[in-house]
This record gives C-alpha cells, structure tokens and sequence, in this order.
C-alpha cells in the first residue's frame, strides 16, 4: 500500500492513513471468517465419513490411533516465508511432488553406507539416497487401515487434503496478516492522538496568546486601577 | 525476526480427539522422529487425559520443538489449558483453533475475533 509508506503528520492524512488501513482489516477479516467457514464444513464432512466408514466396518475395528503406523513420516511440509514487514506467510507442499521427480535414481539404493561416507559430501549423497529410498516406499495414510480401505475414508482423506493444503496455511497466512495490520493501526491511532495534541496545545496556546493582546489593548486606553483594586 | 526462527519449522502439529487426529493424519502431516527419540507431532486427547497432558504436550510443541510451524487444536481442548493458550504470544508456531466433531467452531472464542473486537474497542 502506497499510502502506508510514506510518513504522515497531520491529523486529516492520519484518519485517512487509519481508514485505509481499516479497510485493508477488514477485507482481511472477510477472507478469516469464509475461511473458517469452509475449514468447519470440510472437517464436518471428514468427521461424518471417518464414522461412516467405522459403522461399516468389520466388528471390533475402528479406524483410530490404534491402526497408526508408530515410523509415519509427513507427506507435507511447511514452507514460511517472511515479508519486509515481518509478516509470515506458510504455504504447504506435498512431498509426494518431489518424490515423483527423484524417482529415476532409485537404483543407487544397496549402497546406504559408502566406505567413504565420511567426507561431507558422502554423507550428504548418502541422505539424499536414504531419502529417496524412504519416499520411493509407499506412505500413504490410508494403508494403515488394510489394503481394501472402505470408499467414506477415501473421502475423508481427500477432504482432509484440501483443509490441510487450501484452508489451514491461508488461515494463518491471514491471521499473521492481521496481527501486523492490528499493529500498524495502534500506530497510527497513538500518532494521530499525538498530533491532535499538538494541535490543541498550538491553539490553546494562540487563543492565550490572542487574549493576552486583547487584555493588553483593554487595559491600554484606561488609566484607572482594576476594579479590584479599587474595591480594595 | 532472524531466517533462523522459521526455516527449520517444517511440520504441522495437532493435538485432539481422535477423529480430528485421524482426519489430519490421513491428510498426510503424522511425522514420528527417528528413534530413539520417536517424538510424535500429535496427540489424542479422549476422556482420560489429564490437563497436564495437554499442557505438556502443548509445551512440547510450541516451545521445546523448533521443527514445528503450526500447531492445530480442538477449540475445546484449547478450553481446558485456555490460560497457557491465551498467554502464548510467540510468532513461532502459529496456534489456531479447529473445530471438532462434538464441538463445532464457536466465534465467541476465537482468538482472532476477540482481537478484532479489542481493535474496534468493545
């Protein structure tokens, strides 16, 4: 925003600096309050199949923690960048996309410790091959649950997916947003507050100074004493 | 707000009841360190945990753990340790409040929406 950038002292241009940035809360407030909305009906829907599929399963299975593969990795990851106003933004990559493009160099996999793994360079191949030998394997979630998983888990996992990769990070995105927006007002209000003082003094100050003149024309032409002091 | 503070913080972590921890893991975010440390990015919180739990766990992952970017929450298992939620002021990890199958997203305790309410002096 141009006008956010540029210094502003006066009153007027600060009420108007506060509104713009108002407004920018606000729209951001919009998005925040769509998105939770669509975070609460795709997660009622990944709860709604998450039971579906346990009322349709064999007895005395449940889809739950206690199917968990205790050695699971994380298929996403979480990028943050940082903007020149401190601000964060998270982003989340799946890292299936990575293990598509490295796929090819499967091959190298028997030789996970190289006799000459001591050099840095060695062990950073090393890793790099063990990574690819970890990605290569098959990591999907749903495996946990058998081979045959039943159609309403699918569902929930494809749902679970979009919150995770649409709904949450812009969440915080914005949420981050609006702390630095927040912070920005409180600024500007305190300088606007500022200045308004300032102005008042410099009025209070010529109005003290008008009527000191005034007095002192007054008392001018007169030559009698104050009343005062006559009374005394 | 130095490279140092976000780049290693790579994961999601969640703590809640077990179809909400169900639902993200499907989604593909569980990740388990290499043992012998074996440290989960989640926990399932039912009837029996106790608070201290929670607030372990929730230290664990915003404080102890540098590897985590976002930590997820039931909104009403973040009621049972509100005190430690609402006094975290760290930029690092996010907190954000989700909602459960019990317990659906209530506005009145959203942290973003009582900043909202304090920005425009209610």
């Amino acid at each position: 925003m141009a006008a956010s950038d540029k210094p502003v002292t006066d009153v007027g241009a600060l009420t108007e600096h506060i509104d713009s940035l108002l407004e920018r809360y606000l729209s951001l407030l919009d998005e925040y309050t769509k998105l939770r909305a669509s975070l609460s009906e795709l997660q009622s829907r990944v709860y709604q199949n998450i039971a579906r599929a346990n009322f349709s399963a064999e007895r005395g299975v449940r889809y739950g923690q206690d199917l968990y593969d205790q050695r699971m990795q994380s298929l996403k990851r979480l990028v943050i960048t940082v903007d020149d106003n401190n601000t964060p933004s998270y982003k989340i990559v799946p890292v299936t996309v990575i293990v598509q493009e490295e796929t090819p160099v499967q091959t190298l996999e028997p030789t996970e410790k190289p006799s000459d793994g001591t050099t840095a360079e060695g062990i950073d191949a090393s890793n790099e091959k063990e990574e690819k030998k970890k990605t290569t394997r098959s990591r999907d979630p749903l495996k946990w649950f058998g081979i045959l998983t039943p159609m309403p888990l699918r569902q929930a996992q494809s749902q679970a997916v979009e919150a995770v990769e649409q709904i949450i990070p812009r969440l915080a995105s914005v949420d981050a947003e609006m702390v630095d927006v927040e912070i920005q007002v409180r600024r500007a209000r305190k300088k606007r507050a500022k200045a308004e003082a300032a102005v008042e003094k410099a009025q209070e100050a010529q109005g003290l100074e008008k009527a000191g003149t005034h007095e002192a024309a007054a008392a001018l032409p007169s030559p009698s004493p104050p009343p005062s002091e006559v009374e005394v | 707000m130095s490279t140092a503070d976000y780049k290693d913080r790579q994961f999601l972590a969640v703590i809640g009841d077990e179809d909400s921890v169900t639902g993200l893991l499907l989604a593909g975010i569980g990740h388990v360190t290499a043992p012998p440390d074996s440290q989960k990015n989640f926990l399932v919180v039912d009837n029996k945990t106790d608070n201290a739990t929670i607030e372990a766990a929730f230290e664990r992952f915003t404080t102890q753990r540098k590897d985590i970017g976002i930590v997820l929450i039931n909104q009403h298992i973040a009621d049972r340790i509100r005190h430690r939620v609402d006094t975290y002021t760290q930029a690092f990890p996010t907190i954000l409040e989700i909602p459960s199958k019990d317990h659906p997203y209530d506005p009145e305790k959203d942290s973003v929406l009582r900043r909202v309410r304090r920005l425009f002096g209610e």
